[in-house]
């Protein structure tokens, strides 16, 4: 038995297989909004925190914060002090892509989860802010809003509950950098989305300078399933430190990439197998279990390892957004790490002088040994460039560069060194 | 009080001071690019990384837990700190580069990234000598470069607006620039565009950078990205030398420095001073560098002489009229001149038994701005008020000199002509003695003495602003003939941030023929046969400060360098 116990049996309640569920009316026809009128009627907010609190959720964007504990970090609600909930949909980190089927497939599931979350916090308005390239999802999500507030779920006076709330549409214009939650607030004030310094934190000072709590679509959208089944149940699905629902974006080299909505605690060699196997019947390379940005495991890291916090740390990587990203064993691992490079290079803000000047020389490195032109040295410096760049920036995109550049060279040196020229001196002579 | 321990020695502090201004306070350096004290704190530039830690409480005890050697345990954080966005509290221990090889090392690292894509062009740079970014590479940075590539190419000789340019691969991306525009004159002309590497400041599409206080970036930009349309390539810093001195275009008295080579003003600086004008100076006190260059007079001039003639004969000719016009004469005061100048003036009117009829307003309405531009296009109009001088009834006067009731006009540092008081038909049979300072002066064609009187940047003497603060002035360049207390005040007056053998007193060029007006106005009367004792002008200010109330205080080591303010006065309104 793995942690995700029983998972063959495993009922889909994120994406459940309903046909046309996007519509408001079958989903509240399968008892969709149920949640939402249960808290609005019977729950005090503080109660609801405690609820997601006793359901062990954690974000679902890449960090992992544990949701409840967020929502708690909300000040005592003042009169005349506005406070905002924002769900973050500028997902965009290569790899990752499980957000745009729960906005396509179950948005309501979204939009009940942002509305219980509101009440929690008791704050009146949400910000969605959608990554702009969203454009056929963003129309969708704009319909489906519309009959929202003609059904007098949204708006003012929420199922004659007396409890208000908007949800304002936000498009994204196309950075990466805007999914960083205290960057994705600049953008939203209309200003350059650089990162803000932390601390103060966004529920002290986050939109316009108010209290602010940003949260997944996918977290906002376990809300309503912890609602209406209870924490425990949540608690009791998949990995004990790490429970819920998960989605699974899985892309790469595998017979069927798609996303697959399984308990948390899956093992690694599990989902390739629902993924149907590397394609070609070709070996395992490499695995990236979370996004880009989280290192890359090599195939003989992976046996036992499940999809949760604590067994992915141990070893050596991230759970980041299980956006997993399966390599065969033809992939050149240089040529991966040359386009990873050049993303994290292309989509750096500029703001802090690591990442600006640091994603651009490891791109130029890279790409010289990828051209066969790199010398042993570059290799030490790459990793030189790493310790440069870690935890010395605002936002994390630094170390979200330095990550899987770090990581691949160490895990895959050997594919690169026969990629180089010997060095006729040492980097750090 | 509360203490922070910064590189082992302890300090006390009060409030919740920002840790970079706080070691900068104390003389502790810490290598720094987008921090600026009167702007908000990005922390984008990575460079004040600093190590922080604070001691370890026990939790059940709240003792400090101590190590073996008996010393308090130190958590730091996970991460080095920005110096400029920590704000210090109790008992916390800072390692800067000095003691801490982990923050000399992210120092270095810092620099490394910031000179891979600067075109380090510093031999031809203006920038290049008063560098931060070349001061602290040299300092902090790492010996050579480990970058092979080519360097990111971005736009050069960028004219951002009439008299701003930027270079914008020399641009770190500190922002201080966009966040002066912002934060500071509020005009919003710049903003940054383009992403990562590539980013440089610039105006938004159809703007021009045209806002009245726009060079000030120029001064903020820590490197030689945004430059002075008109200083560009003028001259190196060490060429040059610097003159505290104040701006004389309004009433503000910004106080600035003046940038002199070969005696020539090259260009004009701020000088900070919290009590007037803070870090900054409008564009057009900038912009009058060359007021003190061009159009220069060549010695004094009498018209009896049919033109150029000496000193001498310049004096004994004034004399000589003022002895024939004597109580007739009307003698103007000037808002231009120092106080001792006007001072100098009312005792020869005293002298001749003329009359000071005030000195002439130059009020240009709705060109102030309630900051450091003022409607009072003079520098000293209170200083005139405070020796109980003034502005003239224009139209009275200008009837009297239309109807030849003048015989004389003896004119201190003004334009008669121009400012409108007469015509120059009325002045034909007047007797016009004029000290002046250009030779575009409009009331020059009608003098029948002219007098060169030296600029502020090249006399002594006081100028009291608006808000009546006395300011003192010393020379910046030298001018022909000097006095020899004058060139004991220029021993004084070096400022010599940059000092370097090249740039001389002793350098013969460009001399101006020229003399202060309280060197004149003496040697007029003791041509009278009046002895109005030749003082130095301290000596005269002294006299000033302890016989007028309104100029109580006002001596010249209580002025310093940034001035001190007077008592307040009633005032009547100019115009």
């Amino acid at each position: 038995m793995t942690k995700a116990g029983d998972w063959q049996s495993y009922k889909r309640v994120l994406l459940p297989p309903v046909k046309d569920l996007h519509h408001l009316d079958v989903y509240r026809a399968g008892g969709g909004y149920e949640a939402l009128r249960a808290v609005l009627s019977d729950w005090k907010p503080d109660e609801v925190t405690e609820e997601v609190k006793r359901s062990g959720l954690r974000g679902r964007g890449g960090a992992g914060f544990p949701t409840g504990l967020k929502w708690s970090f909300m000040p005592p609600v003042k009169p005349n002090v506005p406070r905002y909930l924002c769900c973050n949909a500028d997902e965009s980190e290569p790899g990752t892509f499980k957000d745009r089927q729960l906005m396509e497939y179950n948005p309501h599931l979204m939009f009940e989860g942002i509305l219980i979350a509101g009440y929690a916090m008791s704050l009146k308005a949400c910000y969605l802010y959608v990554r702009g390239e969203f454009a056929n999802w963003i129309t969708l999500l704009q319909d489906e809003l519309s009959k929202l507030y003609d059904a007098k779920l949204a708006g003012s006076n929420i199922l004659g509950t007396g409890f208000s709330m908007d949800i304002i549409m936000h498009k994204g214009a196309g950075a990466y950098i805007c999914g960083e939650e205290t960057s994705l607030m600049e953008s939203l004030e209309g200003k350059r989305a650089y990162p803000r310094i932390k601390p103060p934190f966004p529920a002290q000072s986050g939109i316009w300078g108010y209290p602010t709590t940003i949260n997944n679509v996918e977290t906002l959208a376990c809300a309503p399933l912890i609602i209406s089944r209870g924490g425990d149940w949540f608690a009791g699905v998949g990995a004990n430190k790490h429970p819920g629902p998960v989605l699974y974006g899985i892309s790469g080299h595998v017979n069927r990439p798609g996303v697959y909505e399984y308990p948390t605690g899956m093992l690694i060699t599990d989902l390739l197998d629902i993924a149907g196997g590397i394609r070609g019947n070709k070996k395992l390379k490499a695995l990236v279990p979370g996004g880009a940005s989280v290192p890359v495991l090599r195939a003989d890291m992976i046996d036992g390892v499940t999809m949760d916090v604590e067994s992915l740390h141990e070893a050596g990587s991230m759970m980041g957004t299980a956006g997993m990203l399966f390599l065969d064993e033809d992939t050149d691992m240089v040529a991966f790490l040359r386009r990873v490079a050049r993303f994290y290079h292309h989509e750096s803000c500029g703001q802090c002088t690591p990442c600006r000047e640091g994603t651009g020389w490891m791109e130029n490195l890279i790409t010289r040994i990828d051209d066969g032109e790199g010398n042993l040295r570059d290799l030490d410096l790459l990793l030189d460039l790493c310790d440069q760049m870690e935890g010395r920036t605002v936002c994390a995109l630094a170390d979200a560069a330095a990550w899987p550049v770090r990581n691949t060279i160490k895990r895959f040196r050997g594919d690169f060194e026969r990629r180089c020229r010997p060095s006729a001196w040492a980097v750090n002579a | 009080m509360p203490k922070v321990t910064i590189d082992g020695e302890e300090y006390a502090f009060e409030g919740q001071p920002g840790l970079l201004q706080f070691c900068l306070d104390h003389g502790i350096e810490l290598p720094h690019f987008c921090y600026h004290s009167s702007m908000s704190v990005p922390a984008n530039c990575r460079q004040c990384l600093v190590d922080v830690g604070a001691p370890v409480r026990d939790r059940k005890t709240g003792e400090f837990q101590l190590e073996e050697n008996g010393e308090k345990v130190i958590r730091y954080f996970p991460k080095l700190q920005t110096s400029c966005s920590h704000v210090i509290s109790d008992g916390q221990v800072v390692h800067t580069a000095r003691t801490s090889e982990k923050v000399e090392r992210a120092q270095r690292d810092t620099m490394e990234f910031l000179l891979i894509n600067h075109p380090l062009d510093c031999p031809i740079c203006d920038q290049a000598g008063h560098c931060p970014l070349q001061i602290q590479a040299y300092k902090y940075g790492p010996e050579g470069s480990r970058f092979e590539f080519r360097k990111v190419h971005k736009p050069k000789k960028v004219k951002l607006g009439p008299n701003v340019v930027l270079d914008a691969e020399r641009c770190i991306n500190c922002t201080r620039c966009v966040r002066f525009t912002d934060e500071i004159s509020r005009s919003g002309q710049l903003t940054i565009i383009e992403r990562g590497v590539k980013n440089y400041p610039i105006t938004p599409p159809g703007v021009s950078f045209d806002e009245p206080y726009s060079m000030n970036v120029i001064d903020l930009c820590p490197v030689g990205a945004l430059t002075s349309a008109d200083f560009r390539f003028q001259a190196r810093i060490w060429e040059m030398a610097s003159t505290p001195s104040i701006t004389t275009t309004n009433a503000k008295g910004s106080n600035c420095f003046l940038w002199v080579r070969d005696n020539l003003v090259m260009r004009i600086t701020p000088r900070p001073n919290p009590d007037v004008n803070e870090f900054w100076i409008p564009d057009e006190d900038r912009l009058t560098y060359r007021w003190f260059n061009e159009n220069r007079p060549c010695g004094p001039a009498a018209l009896s002489k049919s033109g150029a003639c000496s000193w001498d004969e310049a004096i004994q000719e004034t004399a000589e009229i003022l002895r024939n016009t004597g109580k007739e004469t009307l003698f103007l005061a000037s808002a231009r001149a120092t106080v001792e100048d006007n001072w100098m003036l009312m005792q020869l009117a005293e002298a001749v038994g003329g009359q000071v009829a005030g000195y002439i307003p130059h009020i240009e309405q709705g060109h102030g701005d309630g900051w450091l531009r003022t409607d009072d296009r003079t520098p000293n109009s209170q200083g005139c008020e405070r020796l109980g001088l003034r502005p003239v009834d224009m139209e009275l006067w200008g009837a009297r000199l239309g109807a030849g009731e003048v015989k004389g006009l003896y004119v201190l540092e003004d334009d008669p002509v121009a400012a409108g008081l007469c015509s120059a038909q009325a002045l034909e049979n007047v007797q016009v003695i004029l000290h002046y300072y250009n030779t575009t002066n409009q009331t020059l064609p009608s003098a029948n003495v002219a007098l060169p009187a030296a600029t502020v940047a090249e006399t002594i003497g006081t100028y009291v602003n608006e808000a009546g603060r006395a300011q003192r002035v010393v020379p910046a360049k030298v001018i022909k003939g000097v006095n020899r207390t004058l060139m004991m005040q220029m021993g004084l007056s070096r400022a010599d941030q940059h000092g370097t053998p090249f740039d001389r007193w002793h350098n013969e060029s460009h001399y101006v023929d020229c003399k202060p007006s309280w060197e004149i106005i003496p040697l007029i009367a003791r041509n009278l046969d009046v002895e109005i004792a030749a003082q130095s002008p301290k000596k005269i200010m002294q006299h000033i400060s302890a016989s007028i109330p309104a100029f109580a205080g006002a001596t010249y080591k209580a002025m310093g360098l940034s001035g001190v303010t007077l008592p307040p006065i009633e005032i009547e309104v100019a115009g």
